[in-house]
């Protein structure tokens, strides 16, 4: 017994305090801490696709199948009836790629908006930095995307278009995809804790948000015919910019204009804000849901 | 050695708004940034100016009533909602265990469930994996591991997650009622492992209803009553004040006295007076104590019996006596005014008991006043050492001797 005692009384001088002070207040979550709490951030994540095809049929296999649907339909109606030009590749490789970083964006958006909600459960009863619920989806995300990329190889090789050398650029857009959907999804987390209101305005954003994204349709083509103004207004929002850049990088041609930048600067802003408003409700997330 | 700080708290406070929810919709936000007064809703104080010092190694049973503000105080301790005064300083790792089986998943099988549910709790992946034999088998469901937990039975389901939590090893263990789940043989082996954990030197606090879990192996008790921290000491007399709550005082006059049953119009009590000097100490064990007993009758009263009872904080009934074969005189009595006295010798153990007074007819009960008085009683065997203590509630008088 006195051994144990001893090797508790070792470990206490070695780790730290902690310090729980009401007056006390930080603008943004602590990454160490975050990081500390990896093996449940990753856990989380494992869990989430663990449980994500159980009691189904057909399992993972529906995985392909929800973006190869919606491929066939965007191709239908954007390529064979609108008959939108994509110049020289073809239709349904265009709208795979826009594909690629949009249903990863509104994968994690959506995931990691409800996501505190629905982890109420262990929120009241256990502490850990919240802010690695929503976090966490990002992670699971990372499945789908890696199909709707195969596909698109798949597509490449059938269409026989080899990619750009700019390619290289791809994953960037993909992070900056990333922080998009981890920002929009965050300030929805946070904000559905105490107005459930926006657990209602997430779909819509899906839906709506893919006609105001380049996903099946060139922007620059339009853009020649609009003002500059409303072009800046299309721009705000954050995924017009990802979607045209990581096509751009994949296909190459027309480099994107400086418009993307109002992109990319709107995910900055709202990342940064997003961080900033979940530490204010953090601390009062059990109180609320 | 003076043993150091586990947990220091110094003017703990949390605030609810109650009422209506006012900080719940979107609509009373917005309107809110337009009309400067918004209205404000209740406000309600679940805990307030706490202050309390935990020592390294300390066994710290929480008691208090529903609602007295026991598990606001163990999740704002646990980083779960953050106070709204005051400071907390936590010296170590803390886990804590407001509930069995939090996060398990019903899908997943019994083998990630341990995985999952050690990680939430604060474990790294490969603390569950050394510990990971140890917990299966503390549970008893090793047949099922890979089988999901919906399958399982609600006791193994228990058993499992309560077996996860056995094996945290942090410095400072903060724990929820959770024991008052399962069968009672996983229950006892609960119990077990909590003594374990408590005789390694780590601190614990532990809330629950369950008084003898807490007597079996908490050593100082924390009452909290109405959000407000009443004792912090030792674990006795934490029991006695809760049991007896604000009776704890010496109440000898009966008139005003709350009645909780008897209230009958024809007889009450009206004085209490207990003999000696000894409003600030204790009984001793085997010494008479005389009760002088006042009441008043006002209409007669037929075949009538008095008589007092002495419980112990658990409500159990150790003496009860009654006066109708003694006190003839009073077995069919006329109003009037009367005084009474009655001598007994209590041979109870070391303790505080609540004296109970009644008065009976063949019609029922006439007056009831539970705990009139709190008799402390202290039993000189009573020592520190292991080898100089007469335990259980009653003293016997006994001889040993070599046959």
């Amino acid at each position: 017994m006195p051994k144990t005692t001893d090797s508790i009384e070792r470990k206490l001088r070695m780790s730290k305090i902690t310090i729980i002070d009401a007056e006390h207040r930080k603008f943004f979550p602590s990454l160490s801490e975050i990081r500390r709490y990896k093996d449940l951030f990753f856990t989380l994540a494992w869990r989430d696709f663990r449980v994500r095809y159980a009691q189904t049929t057909i399992g993972f296999l529906w995985a392909f199948i929800q973006p190869i649907v919606t491929l066939i339909i965007l191709t239908l109606v954007f390529g064979r009836f609108a008959k939108v030009d994509t110049g020289p590749i073809p239709h349904a490789l265009f709208t795979t790629c826009g594909l690629i970083t949009w249903t990863y964006f509104a994968f994690v958006m959506t995931n990691s908006g409800k996501s505190i909600i629905e982890s109420q459960g262990m929120i009241k009863k256990i502490y850990f930095p919240r802010l690695i619920i929503p976090l966490s989806k990002a992670v699971v995300g990372l499945i789908d995307l890696s199909v709707t990329v195969l596909i698109l190889i798949v597509l490449m090789f059938y269409y026989g278009i080899t990619p750009e050398s700019t390619v290289w650029l791809a994953p960037i857009f993909l992070i900056i995809g990333m922080i998009a959907a981890l920002g929009v999804g965050i300030w929805l987390s946070a904000l559905t804790i105490r107005f459930r209101d926006f657990q209602h305005i997430i779909p819509f954003i899906v839906q709506l948000g893919m006609f105001i994204t380049p996903v099946a349709y060139p922007i620059e083509k339009a853009a020649e015919q609009m003002p500059q103004w409303a072009m800046s207004i299309y721009y705000l929002n954050p995924m017009a910019g990802v979607v045209q850049g990581f096509r751009w990088s994949v296909f190459g041609g027309e480099p994107p204009g400086n418009m993307m930048y109002i992109s990319f600067a709107t995910i900055l802003v709202i990342f940064v804000t997003s961080l900033m408003y979940f530490k204010r409700v953090e601390d009062e997330i059990a109180d609320f849901v | 050695m003076e043993r150091s700080t586990a947990i220091k708290v110094s003017g703990l406070g949390k605030r609810y708004t109650i009422g209506k929810q006012k900080d719940a919709s979107l609509r009373s936000t917005l309107s809110g940034v337009f009309k400067s007064a918004a209205a404000k809703g209740d406000d309600f104080w679940a805990i307030k100016d706490i202050d309390f010092e935990i020592k390294r190694g300390d066994v710290v049973g929480i008691i208090g009533k529903n609602g007295a503000g026991k598990s606001t105080l163990l999740k704002v301790l646990s980083q779960i909602t953050k106070p709204t005064t005051g400071r907390i300083e936590i010296h170590g790792r803390v886990a804590s265990l407001l509930e069995v089986g939090t996060g398990f998943h019903p899908e997943l099988t019994g083998r990630e469930n341990i995985y999952l549910n050690g990680t939430i709790l604060g474990m790294t992946r490969m603390e569950v994996k050394a510990k990971f034999d140890d917990i299966v088998e503390f549970s008893g469901v090793a047949k099922f591991i890979d089988t999901p937990v919906k399958h399982y039975s609600s006791g193994m389901y228990v058993r499992l997650a309560f077996s996860v939590a056995a094996h945290l090893e942090p410095e400072i263990l903060i724990i929820d009622e959770v024991l008052a789940v399962g069968d009672a043989e996983f229950q006892k082996k609960c119990l077990g492992k909590m003594s374990d954990v408590a005789a390694e030197g780590r601190t614990v606090l532990f809330v629950s209803h369950n008084m003898s879990a807490i007597q079996s192996f908490c050593s100082k008790g924390l009452l909290i009553e109405n959000g407000e921290l009443v004792y912090f000491g030792k674990l006795e007399k934490a029991l006695s004040t809760y049991a007896f709550g604000d009776e704890f005082k010496n109440n000898l006059n009966l008139a005003e006295h709350t009645r909780s049953k008897g209230n009958s119009p024809s007889f009450k009590f009206s004085a209490l007076k207990v003999s000696g000097n000894y409003e600030n100490a204790s009984f001793p064990s085997q010494f008479p104590i005389e009760l002088t007993i006042s009441f008043i009758i006002t209409e007669p009263i037929f075949e009538m019996a008095l008589g007092f009872s002495i419980t112990d904080h658990e409500d159990r009934t150790l003496i009860e006596c009654r006066s109708f074969r003694q006190l003839t005189e009073l077995n069919y009595p006329k109003p009037g005014e009367f005084s009474i006295a009655v001598t007994f010798t209590p041979n109870l153990n070391s303790g505080n008991y609540s004296l109970n007074l009644g008065a009976i007819s063949k019609q029922g009960e006439l007056d009831y006043i539970k705990s009139a008085y709190v008799i402390e009683i202290s039993h000189e065997k009573t020592g520190d050492s292991w080898y100089n203590q007469d335990l259980g509630q009653l003293v016997v008088d006994h001889k040993w001797k070599l046959t």
